[in-house]
């Protein structure tokens, strides 16, 4: 999250594409989320909170990723929704390279819908991308000045907390975060025309978010509201 | 044309002069990008309590739609009056009537002077959100 933050605030007119996973496994909850309703769902796990709105997500069996971008990138220019057409639209072109049929939800009812668990798979908007019914990418915005902070998480499996959504590995057998993030990398470099320079974070980045990272954890900052 | 009894900013919040006093919003073209058009898409928004001093360009607020969460951020340097409580139980308001209604905070500001070269009148801004779109 802390190393997330260092990138919306970069300077650096690049996208960022970056692909994470969780050790331990943790539940994050949206910015604006109230602790005391996911409290219950969080017993037992680390918890942090996302600078990102929408729903809590539980980072277990699945792949994070991050794309920091200037809102005037080709991307993100215009309306929220429609950088989320973009950015789906990348998205299902690198499911189908893995054999899995995703669209935008449009006006269907899905079968991985679940009333009051504040849990973001469990709810869905039209520009969702689903398949097998369910929900199968979360996504959350951050946008601060002129860049924006786009959050997304795939599930590899299901897990108790979020039961009933998309998983890929009911389509693709054995599947691991690495080669997923190689797909979607691949597709946004076909779909969107760019090519990616692998970097880590250079010692500054490394140096700000090691301060910043406590934060995110913090009873402060996980109980805000 | 926008309202031109106001100025605007590059991130899209406007100001205008009431009295002694600054009443702040964000534009039409904010709302419209954060909730297309579907008013129900706005759902939660944080306003400053009363006495909060701010500096040009600091964030003072967030609004979240069910996609995205974005800063408000202060056209004018002051200190917060009044923030429109109204506003955070009925966000439709922001798609109704974002000039007027919609205002998010009254601040006695530090300067009454909108003539700050980085706030806009209603033709420069409406230039800069041509630009944006093409």
């Amino acid at each position: 999250m802390a190393l997330d933050e260092v990138l919306l605030a970069s300077a650096d007119a690049r996208p960022t594409l970056r692909f994470y996973s969780w050790k331990p496994h943790a539940l994050s909850l949206g910015y604006f989320q109230r602790w005391a309703e996911l409290a219950p769902r969080a017993a037992g796990s680390a918890v942090v909170r996302r600078f990102s709105g929408g729903g809590a997500i539980h980072h277990a069996d699945e792949l994070t990723f991050s794309i920091a971008a200037p809102l005037a990138h080709p991307l993100y220019r215009g309306e929220v929704a429609r950088s989320y057409e973009r950015v789906h639209a990348l998205l299902a072109a690198a499911f189908a390279e893995l054999g899995v049929h995703a669209e935008l939800r449009g006006a269907r009812a899905l079968a991985s819908e679940r009333a009051g668990t504040g849990m973001c798979f469990h709810e869905s908007t039209p520009l969702d991308l689903v398949w097998d019914e369910r929900k199968g990418v979360g996504s959350a915005q951050r946008r601060k000045g002129e860049r924006v902070l786009h959050h997304g998480s795939i599930k590899l499996g299901r897990t108790a907390l979020e039961e009933g959504v998309a998983a890929l590995r009911d389509h693709v057998p054995g599947i691991d975060a690495a080669t997923l993030a190689h797909a979607i990398a691949r597709a946004f470099e076909r779909g969107a025309r760019c090519r990616f320079e692998r970097l880590d974070p250079d010692d500054a980045e490394r140096s700000a978010a090691s301060e910043r990272a406590p934060f995110y954890s913090s009873t402060e900052f996980v109980r805000r509201r | 044309m926008r309202p031109n009894d106001r100025k605007y900013t590059k991130t899209h919040e406007w100001v205008k002069l009431s009295g002694e006093e600054v009443l702040i919003g964000i534009t039409d073209f904010a709302v419209q990008e954060l909730c297309s058009g579907n008013e129900g898409d706005l759902v939660y928004c944080d306003l400053p309590e009363a006495g909060r001093s701010l500096e040009a360009g600091e964030t003072f607020g967030e609004i979240e739609s069910v996609k995205a969460v974005a800063d408000l951020n202060a056209p004018v340097a002051g200190t917060v009056v009044e923030a429109n409580i109204a506003i955070e139980e009925h966000l439709e308001i922001l798609s109704k009537d974002p000039w007027n209604q919609g205002w998010l905070i009254r601040v006695q500001p530090r300067s009454r002077s909108l003539d700050a070269p980085e706030l806009m009148d209603a033709a420069a801004y409406e230039a800069m959100i041509s630009a944006e779109k093409h």
